[in-house]
């Protein structure tokens, strides 16, 4: 199945967007603005919606008149491309959307037409269903972990470069306490934040050589 | 800029395709996704996350209700949706220099399209048919393709020197923590914010 690469997903949703030429502000207007002021790091919805990699939500106003001899034409519809990567199967993910995030699906898909909320969440789940496109090729370079253990790779990897620079030249009988000492506080520190922090600072050099 | 957040960049492309043609794509698609082989060079390029290509035939847009105006299309199209590191570029030339031949086989059936070389033609073409991303999200945006790798790989010579340490006297532990940090060395680079560029 072409939306399917190892433990990963690929889902791919086009949902025609309300036109309604009675209104000041049309719909797709109004979702641009929604879109552009939703928080992009942990603060994100996708960032509760923990199996997600990478996600985007697009605006599709028309497609492209790539010039003569091509013919030009156009869409009747503007249509909402959602584009999601994630770890897990397609209705745990639909209903976790329609459940835990209910507040951003509504204000988000509340523009498109034939969007049934997400009070009924098997009527939700259809409706994405209908309005899914089948991935026709989809290439996931890592695709056989999980969200949470490529963050918790990422969190060892750096509190190990951090040990090892601040244990050089370390005896031996006390480095080995200290690496016992090392991997039990690992196994108690949390995952990297989901989303990143919102700050532009580079993770390891914020945090104090102690 | 809402197409990257923190290392990655989303790209959205759209390019028509006269109907007749998509099945030849879709058979393309079919042998590439079986012989995975051919997708030694994709995945040696390691700055792609996830990468999509959607051909959506000209009666399949999704209606919704009877309100919506039904598509009245003479071209099927082919969308694409890429996540990867670096700039756009950086992207393009790499894409035209290594993977020539591949993208050829895939666009070749796309109206007007120039060819992967010279990348001059191709990069206005991209652009052409390029539309922006509204809003990103990206649950590690500090680490890139290669950063996941290199994590993963530390993340399971650190178990597997874990569950062999315990048991080692001060002399072996000091002698095997010195091979394990000449192993690991490699992948342990800083992840953090990607360098400015165009």
């Amino acid at each position: 199945m072409g939306n399917v690469s190892g433990n990963t997903y690929g889902l791919t949703i086009l949902s025609p967007i309300i036109e309604d030429n009675s209104l000041e502000i049309c719909h797709s207007m109004e979702l641009r603005w929604y879109l552009s002021r939703l928080p992009r790091d942990q603060g994100s919805p996708f960032a509760q919606l923990s199996s997600t990699y990478l996600a985007r939500l697009v605006v599709m106003d028309d497609v492209v008149f790539v010039g003569l001899p091509a013919c030009e034409e156009h869409l009747k519809s503007r249509y909402l491309v959602f584009e999601t990567n994630f770890d897990g199967d397609l209705d745990t993910y639909l209903r976790r959307m329609a459940t835990e995030t209910r507040e951003f699906v509504d204000a988000v898909w509340g523009h498109c037409a034939g969007f049934p909320g997400t009070g009924d969440v098997g009527a939700f789940v259809s409706y994405m269903k209908k309005c899914q496109v089948e991935t026709t090729f989809f290439f996931a370079d890592v695709n056989d972990g999980s969200v949470e253990s490529t963050l918790e790779a990422l969190r060892t990897q750096s509190e190990l470069a951090h040990f090892m620079e601040k244990h050089q030249g370390t005896p031996a009988a006390e480095l080995q306490r200290e690496f016992g000492r090392f991997l039990e506080r690992l196994r108690k520190t949390p995952s990297l934040p989901r989303g990143g922090d919102g700050s532009q600072d580079i993770p390891q050099e914020r945090r104090p050589h102690d | 800029m809402t197409n990257i957040n923190g290392k990655a960049y989303a790209m959205n492309a759209i390019t028509p395709m006269k109907p007749w043609k998509t099945p030849i794509l879709k058979l393309i698609f079919f042998i590439l996704g079986a012989w995975k082989a051919k997708q030694k060079d994709l995945k040696n390029l390691s700055f792609i996350h996830f990468a999509r290509w959607v051909c959506i035939r000209r009666t399949e847009f999704p209606r919704l209700s009877d309100q919506q105006p039904a598509e009245d299309l003479r071209y099927d199209y082919l969308l694409f949706f890429s996540n990867f590191n670096g700039t756009w570029n950086q992207y393009i030339d790499a894409f035209s220099a290594v993977l020539y031949q591949g993208l050829d086989l895939i666009w070749r059936w796309s109206e007007r399209y120039p060819g992967s070389r010279p990348v001059t033609g191709f990069k206005r073409y991209i652009s052409l048919v390029q539309f922006d991303t509204d809003y990103y999200y990206n649950v590690y945006p500090y680490s890139a393709t290669n950063d996941v790798k290199a994590a993963l790989r530390v993340r399971d010579a650190l178990e597997r020197f874990a569950g062999t340490s315990q048991s080692l006297s001060t002399a072996e532990f000091e002698k095997a923590w010195l091979e394990f940090q000449i192993a690991v060395a490699p992948d342990l680079g800083s992840t953090g914010i990607a360098p400015v560029g165009t």
